[in-house]
C-alpha cells in the first residue's frame, strides 16, 4: 500500500495545477506524460502513466463537489529510483477505493476508470480529507531507470548518476522530513495552545482533528480510563454518533468484546474492521459496516490511560507505517498530556483542602480561651489537641457573677470551615446567652432553638456540655445535649461519679428540652469535662482508651494539687496508652479541681477571660503544650 | 476523423485519441452514420495515440447501436498500437471486436 503523497522536489517532480474542466485535465495528463518521456520510460509505461493520470483527473474534473469545481486539481509525477508516484489531489466528496474488482463485464460502464489504474498501477492508496483527497499511484519501473537528463555540461554519465541517487536520496529524506515535520508542527501548535488552557477535552478535540488531517483518516474516537479503573469513557469524537456509553473494564481473562478494550486489555496496538464486528458488542460499528481503522492504547509508565481509535470509513485503505507512527506518536502525547493535567487537578484540590483546613485551624484556634479564669481555691487546666482534619471541638469557661463560673465543652460534628465556623457561632450564642441567669438545661435549649434551622440545613449537629459551678456552695448543675458524660471525683465515696443528663445534640429536633442534675462537689474535688476524641484515642493495636479506663485514671489520681498537673498527668498517661498511633479526632477536656487540700498558689479572679490579664505562664495554664499558638478571642 | 462508406461497410479512421473530450462526438458521428444494414464496421487506430475509458465506452455503446436487432456484424479494430490492444484485453473489449494487426 502507498504511503502518503509525496512531497515533490525539484528535478525528480513535475506539478501540474489546472482548473476544474476536461480539456485542461486531458492536458495536464499530456504535459506529465512529456516529462514522463524524460526520465526514459518505454511506450507501455508511458501509455499506462498517461491513461491512469487521466483517468484521475477526469474522476476529479467529473465529480467536483459544487464548491470544489471553484477548486483547483493538482496532478504530479515524480520519480523515486525505480518508482513512478503519480497524484492527483480533488476536491469530490471522495469515492471508495474497493480491493481491486476482477476483470469488468464488457459493457459495465461504471467504475471503468478505477478498475484500469488498479490494474495498470502496482499500488492505489486514496486518502481521504475534509476539504481535499489525494489519490496516489505507484508504479514500479521495468525497465532500469534511466538517470535524470543532465545540463550539457555536466561530467560523465557516472557522475551523472551519482548526482542522481544523491537526488533521490535527499529528496526521499526531504519528503520524509515534510511528513515529520507536519506532525510535529501539529504537536507544537497543541504544546503552545497547552500553556494558555487547562480545557482538557477541548485540547484533544483539536489534537485529534489535526489527526485525522495528517494521517487521512475519517474520524476518531478517545476514550479514557475512570479514576478507579473500571471502565473507559468516551471522552472526545470526530462525530457524536460515535460516543457511546462507557467500556467497563473486565478481568483481563475475559475476553474482550470490542477492539477498544482489547488494546486496553492487551495494552497493544490492533486493526479492525467493523464487518467482522458484532454491534452489539463493538461500539466502533458506529463508523459504518466498512469502517477499518486502529486502535492505540494510551499508556503511562505502563499504566492504563485510554484508548484512541482512528480509522477510515471504508475497506480497503489501511494506514501507512508513516501514519501509524503518527497515530502512535499522537497517541503518546496525548497519554503524558492526560496524566499531567489530572495531575495539576489533583494538586490544584490538594491546595485547595490545605487552605481551607489552614482557615478552619485558624478559626479553631481563636475559639480557646486565651486564660482560663482561676477562682481561689480552685484551679482550671484545659487540653486541646487537633487530629489532622479539623473538627469542632472547643472549651471554654465563663465567670458569672463573682460566685459561679459556667464551663463548657463542645464538638460540632462535622470537618473543615463550616464545622469551625458553627464552633464559632455557639460559642459566640453561649457567651451571649450566658450572662442572664438561666440555667444550663434553659440555655441548651435556647441555644437549640436558634441554632438547630441552620444546622439542620447542612446535615450537621452539635453536642455540648454545660457545668454551671457554684464556687461558693461547691454545687455542680450539668446538661448535656447528647454529650460525653462528665466524671466527678471527691467525696465520701471515694469513688468516681458519672454525670449523665439526657439531651439531644442541637441541630437534631427543633424543640428539644433538656434536663438538669445537681451533685455537690467534694472538697477536695475534681471534675472533669471531656470530648469523645479523648475516650476514643486508640493504641496501635486499634484498642480505644474508653470511658473506665479514664474514671479508674481520675480516681487513682485523686486528690492531686492542681488542675494543671492533672492535665499534663492525663495528657501523659493518653500519649503512654496512643503509643504513637495516630490521632483520629480532636481531642479536648477541661479539668476542675478545688479545695482545701488541691488549692495551690492563688490567682486572681478575672471578671472575664477577655479581660484577663494575660498571666505569665498562660501557655502552660490555659493550654497544654502542642496545642497551637493563643490567638485572640473575639 | 474520417468516414467512409463502402456499400454496407463503414470504415473509421484518422483519430488521433478516444478520450472524454471527443468520446461523445465520436460515437454519435459514427453510430449516425451506421448503414440500416451494417455489414462490416472497421474503426482503424493505427492514428490513434490514446484512448481512456470514455473511449472504451464508446466504442462499447458502438457496440450495442450497431448490434441492435442485426445479426452478422463484423466489427473491427485495426492496428491498434501495443499498450491500446493491452487496454482492449484488460477491459475484455478484445470479445467484442476483432482486433487486426496489418
Amino acid at each position: 500500500m502507498a504511503g502518503p503523497p509525496s512531497t515533490p522536489e525539484h528535478g525528480l517532480t513535475s506539478r501540474i495545477t489546472f482548473r476544474c474542466d476536461l480539456g485542461e485535465a486531458r492536458a495536464a495528463a499530456r504535459a506529465l506524460r512529456d516529462f514522463l518521456v524524460t526520465l526514459g520510460l518505454d511506450e507501455t509505461e508511458l501509455f499506462n502513466c498517461e491513461l491512469c493520470l487521466t483517468e484521475a483527473c477526469n474522476n476529479a474534473v467529473q465529480h467536483a463537489s459544487p464548491t470544489g469545481v471553484h477548486a483547483p486539481v493538482v496532478a504530479a509525477v515524480s520519480a523515486h529510483g525505480a518508482e513512478i508516484e503519480l497524484t492527483v489531489t480533488d476536491h469530490t466528496p471522495g469515492f471508495a477505493l474497493a480491493t481491486r474488482a476482477g476483470p469488468l463485464s464488457p459493457d459495465h460502464d461504471h467504475g471503468r476508470g478505477l478498475f484500469i489504474i488498479q490494474s495498470l498501477m502496482d499500488e492505489v492508496s486514496y486518502f481521504r480529507g475534509s476539504r481535499e483527497n489525494t489519490l496516489v499511484m505507484r508504479l514500479a519501473r521495468r525497465a532500469h531507470p534511466l538517470p535524470p537528463p543532465l545540463p550539457a555540461s555536466a561530467a560523465s554519465d557516472a557522475t551523472g548518476r551519482q548526482l542522481a541517487e544523491c537526488r533521490q536520496t535527499i529528496g526521499a529524506m526531504a519528503r520524509e522530513l515534510c511528513f515529520r515535520s507536519e506532525s510535529l508542527a501539529a504537536i507544537f501548535r497543541c504544546c503552545s495552545e497547552l500553556g494558555r488552557t487547562t480545557d482538557l477535552a477541548g485540547f484533544s478535540q483539536r489534537l485529534l482533528g489535526d489527526l485525522l488531517h495528517l494521517a487521512a483518516a475519517d474520524w476518531f474516537v478517545l476514550r479514557l480510563n475512570s479514576a478507579d479503573g473500571s471502565r473507559l469513557a468516551v471522552f472526545a469524537t470526530s462525530t457524536a454518533k460515535l460516543g457511546g456509553a462507557p467500556l467497563p473494564l473486565a478481568p483481563r481473562d475475559a475476553s474482550p468484546g470490542s477492539a477498544e478494550l482489547a488494546a486496553a486489555q492487551s495494552g497493544r496496538e490492533l486493526e479492525f474492521a467493523t464487518r467482522l464486528a458484532s454491534p452489539a458488542v463493538e461500539p466502533l460499528c458506529a463508523a459504518g459496516p466498512e469502517a477499518t481503522g486502529r486502535v492505540h492504547p494510551l499508556l503511562f509508565d505502563e499504566m492504563l490511560v485510554g484508548t484512541l481509535a482512528v480509522g477510515h470509513s471504508t475497506a480497503g485503505s489501511p494506514f501507512s507505517a508513516l501514519q501509524v507512527e503518527m497515530i502512535r506518536t499522537i497517541a503518546e502525547f496525548l497519554a503524558i498530556h492526560v496524566v499531567s493535567a489530572r495531575h495539576q487537578d489533583e494538586q490544584l484540590r490538594a491546595q485547595l483542602v490545605a487552605h481551607e483546613l489552614e482557615i478552619a485551624r485558624r478559626i479553631q484556634r481563636a475559639l480557646l480561651p486565651r486564660a482560663l479564669p482561676q477562682p481561689p481555691p480552685f484551679s482550671l487546666a484545659a487540653s486541646w489537641e487537633s487530629a489532622r482534619q479539623v473538627g469542632g471541638d472547643f472549651y471554654d469557661a465563663l465567670p458569672l457573677g463573682e460566685q459561679s463560673l459556667l464551663l463548657v465543652v463542645a464538638d460540632v460534628m462535622g470537618n473543615g470551615v463550616p464545622a469551625a465556623m458553627f464552633a464559632t457561632i455557639t460559642r459566640s450564642l453561649l457567651r451571649a446567652l450566658a450572662g442572664r441567669g438561666h440555667g444550663p438545661a434553659n440555655l441548651l435549649r435556647q441555644l437549640n432553638e436558634l441554632l438547630y434551622e441552620e444546622l439542620s440545613a447542612v446535615g450537621m449537629f452539635v453536642t455540648v456540655q454545660l457545668v454551671l459551678v457554684d464556687l461558693v456552695r461547691r454545687q455542680l448543675v450539668a446538661a448535656s445535649a447528647g454529650h460525653c458524660p462528665i466524671l466527678v471525683a471527691g467525696g465520701a465515696a471515694a469513688g468516681v461519679q458519672t454525670l449523665c443528663p439526657t439531651g439531644l445534640p442541637l441541630g437534631i429536633m427543633p424543640d428539644s428540652t433538656y434536663c438538669q442534675q445537681t451533685l455537690a462537689l467534694a472538697d477536695p474535688g475534681t471534675l472533669l469535662l471531656y470530648t469523645d476524641g479523648l475516650t476514643e484515642a486508640q493504641n496501635p493495636a486499634g484498642e480505644m482508651f474508653g470511658q473506665e479506663r479514664l474514671a479508674e485514671w481520675l480516681r487513682d489520681n485523686f486528690p492531686l494539687p492542681g488542675a494543671d498537673q492533672l492535665r499534663d498527668r492525663l495528657s501523659a498517661e493518653i500519649g503512654r496508652f496512643r503509643d504513637g498511633a495516630a490521632l483520629h479526632d480532636d481531642q479536648a477536656f477541661l479539668i476542675l479541681a478545688g479545695g482545701s487540700v488541691a488549692s495551690a498558689a492563688p490567682a486572681p479572679i478575672p471578671g472575664s477571660p477577655d479581660a484577663a490579664p494575660i498571666p505569665s505562664d498562660a501557655h502552660a495554664t490555659a493550654l497544654h503544650a502542642g496545642s497551637p499558638a493563643l490567638a485572640a478571642t473575639d | 476523423m474520417k468516414i467512409e462508406h463502402d456499400g454496407n461497410n463503414l470504415r473509421v479512421s484518422d483519430i488521433a485519441e478516444l478520450n472524454a473530450l471527443n468520446a461523445t462526438t465520436f460515437r454519435d458521428e459514427v453510430r449516425a452514420a451506421l448503414p440500416l444494414e451494417p455489414g462490416t464496421i472497421e474503426i482503424d487506430l493505427s492514428q490513434t495515440q490514446f484512448v481512456d475509458s470514455s473511449g472504451l465506452g464508446a466504442l462499447f455503446s458502438l457496440y450495442r447501436a450497431a448490434h441492435g436487432g442485426h445479426n452478422g456484424v463484423t466489427m473491427r479494430l485495426l492496428n491498434p498500437k501495443p499498450p491500446i490492444q493491452q487496454l482492449f484485453e484488460l477491459t475484455q473489449l478484445h470479445q467484442l471486436f476483432e482486433i487486426c494487426c496489418r
